[in-house]
This record gives C-alpha cells, structure tokens and sequence, in this order.
C-alpha cells in the first residue's frame, strides 16, 4: 500500500489531468475531484485526497492560482484557476505525452518485417 | 516566514474538511444517512492526517523540517530517560575520547605537512651502495644536481657536534653542515640575517654559522644584535650571519648550521683510492612532477651516475645492486612511528565498535518499552522510513554529548603526552588538536551514533502492528534477542582479538625488559665528553686527559670502578665504526664479500667495569702498550659468525690495504646488547685506548660503577672531569637504568596504550553481558518461576543463566581467535621474541574472556536464583 504508486499513474500524469480540467475554467478542489473521478468513467482509481498535495505543488510552481470563494452548496473552498505557467506545462506535457503514447504503441504494435 | 507556514497548515485542513462536508453532504443527498456517508466520504478521500501533512511538506523545507521535527521529538524522548543518557555518554566518551586522541597523534605526526613552503615537494634522496644504505656519496651529489630535471634544487648535508666555549658553562652543540642550496631546498627565509651564500662552501669556507631559533633565544637571549657577533665553536672564532624562523627545526635538535667541508673537487673524478663523502640529501621537487615521472627520472639517474663510476668500483663490489632513489622526507621521519600507529588506530577504532554494540544494546532495551508507540505512529500513517529516520536522528542526538566529553577528554590526554612525552614520540612534533581533529571527532561521533542506530531501527521495521497493539506493551520478540545476543557475542569477540593483541606486547615486553644484557646495568652512572682543543688532536693528549680523568674518579669514595670507552652500551651507539677487513693467512676476498665488524675502543677496565664475562683468552692489561703489536678482544657473535668452529685466538685480522698492519685476537668476551635490547648481538671488535696511536674518537663516553645510587655521584664525577679542563662540556649524563628505560620506551608506550584499550574493552563487553543476561533472565522470569515452581533448585537457576553466558563467550572465542588470528600479522613490527601467533597467548586469553563473562553474570544469575516462584507467575 503505497500511497506514491497510487497517486501517481506515472510522474506527473495527476498534474496533467488537472491542468487539463482547469483549462475549462476555474473550479475547486472536490469538484475536480468530481470531474476527473467521472470524465475517466471511475477507470481511474484516483484516491480523492491526493488531489491536495498535486494541488500545493502547483501553486508552488506557479501553474495555479488560487482563492478563497464559495462552493454551490454555500461552503468556504478554495478555487483553483490555470495560470499561462501551467498552460504552458500543460502543452510540454501532452505532447510528450503523446510522444509516449506513441512509442508504447510502436513497440507494441506486430512487427512489420 | 513562519507565519506564513502556520497559515498554510491551516488552510490546508480546512481545504480538506471543505471537501469531505461537500462530499457527505452529496451523498445525503442521494438519500445515504448521514453516518454511512461520512465513512464513505472518509475512506473515498484517503488517509486525510497524512494527506494534509503531505501538502503542508510542499511548502515546507523538506528534510530540514522533519529534521527539526526528529530533534524536538528525540529530545523530549531522552530527556525522560536520563540513565540511559548517562550511560551512553560517559561510554561513548571514554571512547571518542581515546579515538580523538590516537588520531590527534596520527594527524599531528603522519598526516600534517612540515611546516615548511611546499613541504610536500622536499624529497629524502638515499642510495643504495654496496651493503650500505641510506646515504648519499659525495660524488653523486653533484652528478645529481647536475643531471636531474625533475628538481628545483638538491642540497647535501650532515650532521656532527661542536663544543661552545667561552661561555660560563661550555656546552656541545649539534650542528648540521649544509650546502647553501639547503635553505633553498627547505624554502624558508631567515628571520634574522641571512643564510649562506653559494660561495661559503668546502673546506676553505670562512666561519660562518646561521643559528637555530631555539638557541638563538634559549642562548642567546633573543639578543636582536646577534648576527655579525662571534662565538667559539672548538676554540675558532665563528661569525653569526643569520638566525632561523622559529619552527624550523630540521634536522631535529640542531643548534648551529654551518658550510658543509665538502669540495667538488675532492669528490669528482671518483677514484678508488680517495675517500668517498657520505652525504644526506634533501630536493625540492619541481611543482607537477608525477610520482611515475619521478621514479622513471631516479631509475635513469642511477644508471647514469652508476657509468660515471670507474670500473674499480665495479669490481671491489661497490656499485653491487647500486640505486639512487627519492621519497616524501616526511615518511622517511615516519616510518618507524607508522606501523604502531596504523595498530593503535585500529585498535582504538574496535573499542569505539564495542562501544557502540553496548548502546546499540541499551537502544534496543529501550525499543522493546517502545513498540507500542512506534505501532501507534505507523497506525495513523507515518512511514516505516521516517520512524527509522526518526531513530536514527535520536541515536545522533544521544552521541553528541559523548562527542563533546570525549573531545574535553582527548584535550586532556593530549596535554599530559605532550607533559609526559614518551621517547617515542620525542622526535616528532608536539601533539595538538585542529580543525582536521575536530572534523574527525563530529565525523566519529556521527558515524558512532548512525551505527548504534540502526540495531534499534532495524528492529523498528519489523514492528508488526497488531500484536503491538494487542499486546499490553510487554513485547520480547524472539528475534530481538537473538540481535542482543550476537551484539553482546561481537563485543567479546572484538574484546578477545584486543586482549590477544595486549597479551602478545605483555609478553615482548617481560621477554625483553628480562633479556641478559650481557652486563650489570645497576649502579652505573654514563656520560659524554666531547675533547676539543689543539691539545687533544693527538692520541697522547687524548689519553693523558682520560688517564688523569680515571684516575681522578676512582678517588672519589662512592666510585667502584671506571673506564672510557668509544661507546656506552645502550648509547646512541653513533661512532661505532664499522670495519671491513681480511683474516690474515687467507686468499683475500672481493670488498662485497669482506667481513665486517663494528669497532669500539676502549679501556683496559671497560669489560671490569661493565661486569662482561671473558670467555676464552684475555683481556686487555698492562702489558698491551703502544709498543706491543695490537691485540683486539672479540665478542662471542664475532667468533660464531665470522670464524666459525675454530678458535679465535691467535687469528690476525687485516684491517689496512697493507698486509703487515694486522690486529692478533687474544681474548673472546661474552655478548652485549649495546645497540638496543631487542637487536642481536653483532660481531664487535674491541680495541684498546692504551695501544692505539692513532686518535681514537674525541667524544668518549665515560662510564662508571657506583657503590650506592648513582645518581648521587654525578655532581662528584662531573667535577672531576672539570677539574682536568674547565672547558670540556660534559653531556648526556645517564644511570644505565634510565638508558635501560629509554630502550623499552617504545614498547611501554605501545603497551600502555594498546593495554588501555584492552581495559576499556573488557569493562564494556563485561557490562554488555551483564546487560543482556539480565535482560534473558527478566524475559524469562516466568519460566524460570516455572522451573522452580516444578522443584528446580536456586543452584540449578544459576547455572542455567551461567550456562547461558557460557555459549555466548564460547562462540566469542571462536569468533575472536578467527579475528586475532587474522589481525595479529599487522603487531609484527612491535613484537619481541613472540610470534603474532604466539600458543600462550592464544591459549590464555580466551579462558580469561570467559572467566570474565561468567564473572559479569554473576549477578543476573543469582538474581535468577530468587525469584519468587508466586509473584513471576501472577506476573502478566
């Protein structure tokens, strides 16, 4: 049970699927957590809580921002907004993202010879 | 900064509760009661403690936080348990103490440079020729200097011994005589004055001397004025140009350096039938030369100066195996220190392992009390890793004080060998603490505290959390016990190869301090005259003092008998002249295949004096004047080894290139270890001061046997000696007992030190079974109550936990003697009349060890013995 494997799918996917969901607009940490739990249709087992420390290394690196505001049902969180940092970030990720996928799948596919 | 991190802590709970209410209250929504949700919420969301911990440590400074986390919480741990700090403490004190210590003197000798510029470029250059070492001919210097191109500079010298008259107390002064490039070579500048110049050089150089600092202000009185004055050296008026930097004191002790009387042209061409200069020498390395440069630059120097010898040389045996080569002039002053301290560190270094098995032991006590807390820890989420960092962090902090006592106690062991300075040490630099010492002490300290450490930490990871938890607390598990015991076992082990080890210096040290000397070493009083002057450039002047001298002494009322003699047994032994001859009747050997022997005068009553048996012939008398032919007295190895079965007397030697100057053995004396106690006895020929018309030695040492104490007659003696001439210093004045003592220096020292660490050892592997013994028969007091319930008797109980102490000594013996076995080689050097091998010593010991395991659980055993059967049983 270790928590490392669990919050991370590989180095840095969580931060993608976030920045990913913040691109839309600016939301607070349960909804993303909402969100990322249904968009993935619950293929991605991602513990709720490991959410936060993705969260607080982002606006350490300037990625996010984020306020103080109120939720839909009247509660005090924090909303998280996309800064141009993290868009950035976000493009460096996907295409290297891709570049992987794209390997995975070269070397997976059957060979050709 | 501070604040700011307070905030973010709690914005990040409240960030978390936020989210678990939103999700509670969605899934009420949905129509879950309340309850239900919460635990849903609550197991959906993850570990919320250490989630918010997580995100707190993104802001935080990592590891320096958890740092300072670890240390607060190590303390208020420690600070509950005061014994086990004490403990630790005053062990691991005692042990960095000694460590800091040995390595103080380690670093002050081998490891810190001479203080001199570039110090680690000044190269000792030695040949070897014919069978002689360590000296450089004369010739070759100048080849050298010539032909290297791997040198700044090479400087020759030697060293000899001047009497310093016209002063109130005239004093013999050691004198090194140099070329000019010396001070080069040494890279210093003068304090005061200047040093020579490259025309002050040979034998014409004028009388100029530049003075050691320490005589300029011990002497001279720091006189400011001092250089262009003049002071007598053997009687010759000496300019003063210039005075050292203080700290320059190479070689060792000298007062006065002065040209070297050596020519170039006296030396080169070389011919066989002039004289070669032995020289020392000293070279500056040019900065960038490799150690391979080097050694290929040396093996070409000497085949190029080994083809400027002409082939006479070749011949005569000479250049036989010749090599010219060059080391660090600090390992040469080293070498013979570096072996013994290479041992002492090591051995220093198994006591702080002991050391550290007996905390590692105290720990792993103390982690026993502690699994349930740790369990706790691990239950509401902390890693395994951090709880070990955790314990490691508080190991460290429970060595510190140690460290800190243990550099106060070094400072004070450090102090009193500089106060006592054993002889061994006497040439080397004084002894002190810097920075490099003290990095070695934290660097121990820490290293000792991460090894004691990681015992209890290991044992932390297998905490399993249930049974801690379940358990009230009161958990022995089995393999702690096992680690106890291998740790207590390692101690012994380690305790038995240090005991061998001080057990094979004991037994040097009583066969050498009982060897048969070959003479009586009680009530003789020894002591230097150094003659100068015109009057006793000649044999007649030189004897007329020392016959008036004797005769002068043995008036005095407590004064047996006296004598002269070249050397005195146990003395530095520095003139003995070593002499290559032929025996007379016999085809005449090649140089490299003459015997050889080392060649003292002396006088008639030398052998009475001394109390050396005459074993075959006669000894010198009255009838041997200077108009009878010369007869010589051998020693026994002379007649073993070099006429072996034949009889001595009546042999003549030929000492001189003409076959008609020839010295007749007409008696054998007994053996003397005159040269050190623990070399053998080399063949020695004895001349005598009343034939010999050639001088003899100008520094003779006068020996004299006492009726009672020595030492009383000393001032008597003296006076004697300066009743015949005011201005011959008298020195190095010593009882044969002392000399006797300063020859055993180097072993005392060895085994008090290597014995000490013995002690220490001893007492912590006592301690730490006394430790683990006690704690068996706490673990076991519940079957133990058993036993005794069921009829066992109190002498039975004892002998259960004895036995107990028994297996583990016995499996410390197996161990230890593997150990000792394989270490023991490394004491070669420092053994006398033992081999590292030695059967009593590896017998002994080990029953020692475990007459002392049984002894330190004596305790716990008769503690075993009366446990009340009822109380162990209602127990838990």
């Amino acid at each position: 049970m270790d928590t490392k494997t669990q919050r991370d799918l590989f180095p840095g996917a969580l931060e993608m699927m976030i920045l990913q969901v913040l691109r839309r607009g600016p939301m607070h940490g349960y909804a993303l957590a909402q969100v990322i739990q249904r968009t993935s249709e619950d293929l991605l087992q991602v513990e709720e809580g490991s959410l936060y420390p993705a969260l607080q290394r982002m606006l350490k690196a300037g990625w996010v921002t984020a306020e103080w505001g109120v939720s839909v049902r009247n509660r005090q969180v924090r909303i998280y907004k996309i800064l141009p940092a993290g868009r950035k970030q976000l493009e460096r990720e996907i295409s290297s993202f891709e570049r992987m996928l794209e390997g995975i799948a070269r070397v997976m596919r059957p060979s050709e010879s | 900064m501070r604040w700011r991190r307070g905030r973010l802590k709690e914005e990040a709970a409240r960030e978390i509760a936020a989210h678990i209410e939103e999700k509670v209250a969605e899934l009420m929504e949905a129509g879950m009661p309340e309850a239900e949700a919460r635990h849903q919420a609550a197991r959906e969301f993850g570990n919320a403690m250490l989630i918010a911990e997580q995100s707190r440590e993104v802001w935080s400074w990592g590891w320096l936080d958890r740092l300072g986390q670890d240390l607060r919480y190590a303390l208020r741990g420690l600070r509950r348990d005061p014994m086990l700090m004490l403990t630790a403490g005053l062990t691991l004190a005692t042990c960095i103490g000694a460590n800091t210590t040995v390595f103080s003197i380690v670093n002050s000798i081998l490891l810190r440079p001479l203080p001199y510029p570039g110090a680690e470029r000044i190269y000792w250059v030695s040949e070897h020729l014919g069978r002689e070492d360590e000296v450089g001919a004369g010739p070759d210097y100048y080849s050298l200097r010539e032909e290297n191109r791997v040198f700044e500079d090479i400087a020759a010298y030697d060293q000899t011994t001047v009497n310093w008259t016209g002063v109130e107390k005239p004093e013999q002064l050691d004198v090194a005589q140099v070329t000019a490039s010396y001070f080069r070579v040494m890279g210093t500048q003068p304090m005061m004055g200047r040093y020579l110049s490259p025309e002050e050089r040979g034998e014409k150089a004028p009388p100029v001397v530049v003075l050691s600092y320490a005589f300029w202000r011990s002497r001279m009185g720091s006189d400011p004025h001092a250089v262009g004055e003049t002071i007598l050296l053997d009687r010759v008026p000496n300019t003063i140009i210039g005075v050292m930097p203080q700290g320059f004191d190479y070689p060792n002790g000298t007062h006065i350096f002065r040209p070297l009387p050596m020519d170039e042209a006296t030396q080169r061409p070389r011919s066989i039938t002039r004289p070669l200069r032995s020289v020392s020498m000293l070279a500056r390395l040019r900065a960038g030369v490799g150690p391979t440069r080097l050694a290929t630059e040396m093996s070409q120097l000497t085949h190029n100066i080994r083809a400027e010898y002409p082939k006479e040389f070749e011949t005569a045996g000479f250049l036989k195996e010749m090599s010219i080569h060059a080391e660090p002039v600090q390992e040469r002053l080293t070498g013979d220190l570096r072996p013994a301290l290479l041992v002492l560190s090591g051995a220093v270094g198994l006591v702080l392992l002991i050391a550290c098995a007996n905390v590692a032991n105290l720990l792993l006590a103390r982690a026993a009390t502690r699994q349930k807390e740790l369990a706790v820890r691990m239950a509401i989420g902390s890693h395994r890793r951090r709880i070990i960092q955790q314990m490691l962090t508080e190991s460290v902090i429970l060595a510190l004080p140690g460290g800190l006592a243990g550099i106060a106690i070094a400072s004070v062991m450090v102090a009193v060998l500089n106060a006592w300075k054993p002889l061994l040490l006497v040439r080397h630099p004084e002894i002190s603490m810097d920075v490099p010492t003290l990095a070695f002490t934290v660097a121990a300290t820490l290293v000792s505290g991460l090894i004691f450490g990681v015992a209890p930490a290991v044992a932390a990871r297998g905490v399993n959390i249930h049974d801690a938890l379940k358990s009230g607390g009161q958990m022995h598990g089995g393999g702690r016990g096992a680690t106890r015991q291998s740790l207590v076992v390692a101690e012994l082990s380690i305790s038995l190869v240090l005991l061998i080890g001080a057990g094979l210096l004991v037994r040097s040290f009583v066969k050498l301090a009982n060897k048969d000397l070959g003479f009586q070493a009680q009530n003789l009083l020894t002591m230097r005259v150094n003659l100068a002057g015109l009057q006793y450039a000649k044999a007649a002047g030189q004897k007329a003092f020392f016959e008036e001298v004797l005769e002068r002494i043995k008036q005095l009322p407590m004064v047996r008998r006296a004598t002269v003699a070249t050397e005195i047994p146990l003395g530095d032994w520095w003139w003995l002249g070593t002499r290559l001859f032929q025996i007379a009747g016999r085809p005449p050997l090649p140089r490299a295949q003459m015997p050889r022997a080392g060649t003292v005068v002396v006088h008639r009553d030398f052998f009475r004096t001394l109390g050396i048996p005459l074993r075959n012939g006669r000894i010198f008398g009255y009838e041997d004047t200077q108009k009878s032919s010369d007869k010589i007295v051998v020693n026994e190895a002379f007649a073993r080894e070099i006429l072996p079965g034949e009889n001595p007397l009546g042999q003549g030697l030929v000492v001189g290139r003409d076959a008609s100057s020839q010295w007749t053995i007409v008696g054998v004396v007994g053996d003397i270890r005159g040269v050190a106690l623990g070399a053998e006895p080399e063949p020695l020929i004895y001349r005598c001061t009343c034939q010999t018309d050639s001088p003899f030695e100008t520094r003779m040492g006068v020996i004299v046997r006492t009726a009672g104490d020595p030492r009383a007659a000393i001032h008597a003696v003296e006076g004697q000696v300066f009743a015949v001439d005011r201005n011959q210093p008298v020195f190095d004045v010593k009882t044969m007992d002392e000399r006797l003592a300063e020859s055993l220096a180097p072993q005392r020292f060895h085994l008090v030190l290597i014995g000490t660490f013995a002690a220490i050892a001893l007492v912590l592997a006592a301690l730490g079974v006394y430790g683990v013994l006690s704690y068996l028969v706490t673990r076991r007091t519940r079957e133990i109550g058993i036993r005794m319930a069921m009829g066992a008797r109190p002498g039975e109980v004892r002998r259960l936990v004895l036995e107990e102490s028994f297996v583990l000594a016995a499996m410390a013996v197996v161990v230890g003697l593997g150990g000792a076995w394989a270490l023991t080689r490394y004491l070669q050097s420092m053994l006398y009349g033992v081999t590292p091998l030695d059967g009593v010593t590896f017998a002994v010991m080990p029953v020692l060890l475990v007459a002392l395991a049984i002894m330190a659980s004596m305790v716990p055993a008769w503690r075993a013995s009366r446990i009340d059967p009822m109380a162990a049983l209602r127990e838990e």
